[in-house]
């Protein structure tokens, strides 16, 4: 798992682990938007650089066993990471493709991963991640899914 | 910074490529959502070929490896031989034709099915090669270690027989 170091152009590993209680006292509402306290009694994982404690993204999944289904509650990259000035490529792809992983891992080949899409930010998911609409729900399974997981090295 | 604010200051694709936003349907709506999703779901597995389910069932196999191989637990489950047996599994339904499919004697494959003995390193590599490189000769390397590593540490028979051939042991507290 890589992101691309905009500036230098350098690729650097990346790790994604489940959140610790002593995370949770330096996840900052101005550095990564929602509360992630609320996410606790999900699957919450953060992202940073190999051997770097700074958290770069995080993502809540619920998992929804009797559908086969990964849930994406919720997904933020740190604040120094968005927009046109962001350091970091590819934060958000890794976290998604993370999720893909999960859900072979739980499910197999009928493993599954969906979101609930902001109406104006539906056809970028679509675009850049090969997600399918269903409705209301985004949803990526089979080869769109492994596409994911081979793209981002999982 | 609320999500108008974010709306002004980011353009729709930052947006989405920075989050995924909390949902926020009303139960009747999930509901909705939950029976919309099923029936595309159930046309998209309409669709997956025997290829694609294969793809998918080696994949879950590689990442049960590769979890197995961080921890510090040792599984019996999860030995070289329970692994290789769910890997032929998956496609095959005799043995006889897996071994001939990478020129193993039988004798030789029903022997490291139940960890009678360990896999040659060519033969490790022939099972990376028949994956197509979804499961590495390392991943398969490592789970013989990992199973090396348990023995040494749990045989006390070789521990004893072993003791007969050793003098002067150091005198330590």
């Amino acid at each position: 798992m890589n992101v691309l170091h905009i500036s230098s152009g350098k690729v650097l590993t990346v790790q994604i682990e489940s959140i610790t209680e002593e995370d949770y006292k330096q996840i900052k509402r101005s550095v990564y938007y929602f509360d992630w306290k609320r996410e606790k009694e999900h699957n919450v994982f953060k992202l940073s650089l190999l051997d770097d404690s700074h958290i770069i993204g995080l993502i809540s999944l619920k998992n929804i066993d009797s559908e086969e289904r990964i849930e994406i509650r919720l997904l933020a990259v740190s604040k120094e990471n968005r927009g046109r000035s962001k350091i970091f490529e590819g934060i958000t792809g890794n976290l998604i493709a993370f999720a893909c992983r999960d859900a072979i891992n739980r499910y197999g080949s009928n493993g599954c991963v969906s979101l609930y899409p902001k109406t104006a930010l539906r056809q970028h998911y679509i675009d850049k991640y090969g997600f399918i609409d269903s409705g209301y729900h985004l949803y990526i399974e089979a080869m769109p899914m492994f596409q994911m997981i081979k793209k981002f090295e999982l | 910074m609320s999500i108008k604010k974010l709306t002004k200051k980011y353009t729709s694709e930052e947006l989405a490529d920075a989050f995924i936003f909390r949902s926020t349907l009303s139960p009747e709506e999930e509901v909705i959502a939950a029976e919309q999703l099923k029936l595309a779901r159930l046309k998209s597995r309409e669709n997956l070929t025997d290829n694609q389910r294969l793809y998918a069932n080696v994949l879950q196999l590689r990442f049960m490896i590769e979890d197995y191989l961080k921890s510090n637990q040792f599984n019996q489950e999860l030995s070289f031989g329970n692994i290789l047996r769910k890997y032929i599994a998956l496609n095959y339904k005799i043995n006889k034709k897996f071994a001939s499919d990478i020129q193993l004697d039988e004798t030789e494959l029903s022997q490291l099915l139940n960890n009678k003995r360990m896999p040659s390193e060519k033969t490790i590599v022939r099972l990376e090669i028949h994956s197509n490189n979804l499961i590495p000769a390392v991943s398969w390397y490592k789970l013989v270690e990992k199973q090396h590593e348990h023995l040494l540490s749990t045989d006390q028979q070789l521990r004893d027989q072993q003791a007969v051939f050793v003098k002067n042991k150091l005198s330590l507290l």
